[in-house]
C-alpha cells in the first residue's frame, strides 16, 4: 500500500507516460463515431481502411462555431511533437488541477474542514 | 466518441445540455457528500489517467481507432455511477474549452452519453454480474465493454435525431466500431482496477475487493 503523495506522483507520471506515448504511438485513423460520420458521407466502406484523403464535411449552418486554443491536442505544426507533448501534459494536469479544485470548492462551500490531500 | 458542434442542431444540444446538468448536479452533491481527503487523490489521478487515456487512440481494424472511455472504471472503482458523471464532465470540459475535442453545444450529449449512461451502464452491469458470477474481472471486462458499446448506440440515435445519420447506417456503424473499442475498453478497465486495488485497496470500492479482504474492511 502507497501513501497520498505516492500515489498523486506515481498516478501523475503514469498518466503523463500515457499522454506522451499518445503523442507518437496514437492511431492516426479516424475514431468510431468518425469512422461512422464518413461511411454516411461515402469516404469510406464499414470494414475497409479509411483513404489517407478522407475528409468528415461538417455542416456547420445554424451550428454553433468554437475555435479551441490547442485543437487537436496540438500547438499548431510548427511545433511539430513537442506542441502535442506539451499541449497534453498541459491537459492532464488541467484535468488533475480541476478535480482537486472542484472538489476543495464543494468542500469548503459545505464545511469548515477542507480536505487536506498531503496528510496521510 | 465526441461528438462535434457541427453534428448536432444548437436547440437539441441545449435539450441534453438541461437533462445532462441534472446529473451533474446530483453529481456534484454525491462529490460533496462522499468525497474525503482519503478519496481525493484517486479521484484526481482518475480524471488525469481518464483525459490521457482518452487521447491515445488505438487502432481497432477497418480503418478505425478508439480510445478508453472511462465511466465504468470511475463508477466501479469509486462505487458510484455520479463519480463517473463527476469525473467524465470535467474530462469532457477540458477537452472541448481546451482542445476542441468534442463541442461546446454538444457537450451535453457527450456527458450524457460517456458520464451518465456509460456511469450507470457500468455500475449496474457490473453490481449485477458480479452478484450473479462472483467474478471481479470478468463482470468488469462485460460491464465497461456495455458502457462502451450502449453509450455508441446512444450517440448514434442523437444524431439521428439530429438528421447527422441514418438510424440503421449509423447504429450498425456505431454498433460494431464500438463493439471492438469495447475490448481495448474491458481490458483496460479490468488492468486499472487490479492497479488500484493492489496499490491503494483501502480506496477501492468494496464491489471490487476480494471477499476475505472487503469482510476485514
Amino acid at each position: 500500500m502507497i501513501d497520498n503523495k505516492s500515489l498523486i506522483i506515481g498516478g501523475l507520471v503514469i498518466a503523463i507516460l500515457i499522454g506522451v506515448m499518445a503523442v507518437f504511438l496514437a492511431s492516426s485513423d479516424p475514431d468510431g463515431l468518425e469512422s461512422t460520420a464518413l461511411i454516411i458521407q461515402g469516404g469510406k466502406t464499414l470494414t475497409g481502411p479509411t483513404p489517407p484523403t478522407a475528409e468528415i464535411q461538417e455542416n456547420l449552418e445554424g451550428k454553433f462555431a468554437y475555435s479551441a486554443p490547442m485543437p487537436d491536442y496540438s500547438l499548431g505544426e510548427a511545433m511539430g511533437s513537442t506542441g502535442g507533448i506539451l499541449a497534453i501534459v498541459g491537459g492532464t494536469i488541467l484535468a488533475f488541477l480541476v478535480a482537486i479544485g472542484l472538489v476543495y470548492a464543494l468542500k469548503i462551500a459545505g464545511n469548515k474542514n477542507p480536505p487536506r490531500v498531503l496528510d496521510r | 466518441m465526441h461528438i462535434p458542434d457541427a453534428f448536432i442542431p444548437i436547440w437539441q444540444g441545449a435539450i441534453y445540455w438541461i437533462v445532462a446538468l441534472v446529473f451533474v448536479y446530483l453529481s456534484l452533491r454525491w462529490a460533496k457528500n462522499e468525497l474525503n481527503e482519503e478519496k481525493l487523490p484517486l479521484v484526481a489521478v482518475l480524471a488525469a489517467g481518464i483525459f490521457a487515456l482518452q487521447s491515445f487512440n488505438l487502432p481497432v481494424s477497418m480503418g478505425t481507432s478508439g480510445h478508453l472511455v472511462g465511466g465504468a472504471l470511475v463508477a466501479i472503482i469509486l462505487g458510484s455511477p455520479f463519480a463517473a458523471v463527476f469525473i467524465l464532465t470535467l474530462v469532457l470540459i477540458v477537452q472541448g474549452v481546451m482542445f476542441g475535442d468534442g463541442g461546446i453545444t454538444t457537450m451535453g450529449a457527450n456527458i450524457l452519453n460517456m458520464g451518465v449512461v456509460g456511469g450507470f451502464v457500468g455500475f449496474y452491469s457490473f453490481k449485477g454480474l458480479k452478484a450473479a458470477t462472483g467474478n471481479m474481472p470478468v463482470s468488469a471486462f462485460i460491464a465497461a465493454w456495455l458502457a462502451c458499446f450502449i453509450p455508441a448506440l446512444c450517440a448514434s440515435v442523437e444524431l439521428w435525431l439530429a438528421g447527422t445519420f441514418p438510424l440503421q447506417a449509423g447504429m450498425v456503424a456505431m454498433g460494431l466500431y464500438h463493439a471492438i473499442i469495447g475490448v481495448v475498453e474491458g481490458v483496460i478497465t479490468v488492468a486499472a482496477i487490479y492497479l488500484i486495488v493492489n496499490i491503494r485497496p483501502d480506496l477501492a470500492d468494496q464491489g471490487v475487493l476480494p471477499t476475505k479482504v472487503g469482510a476485514i474492511a
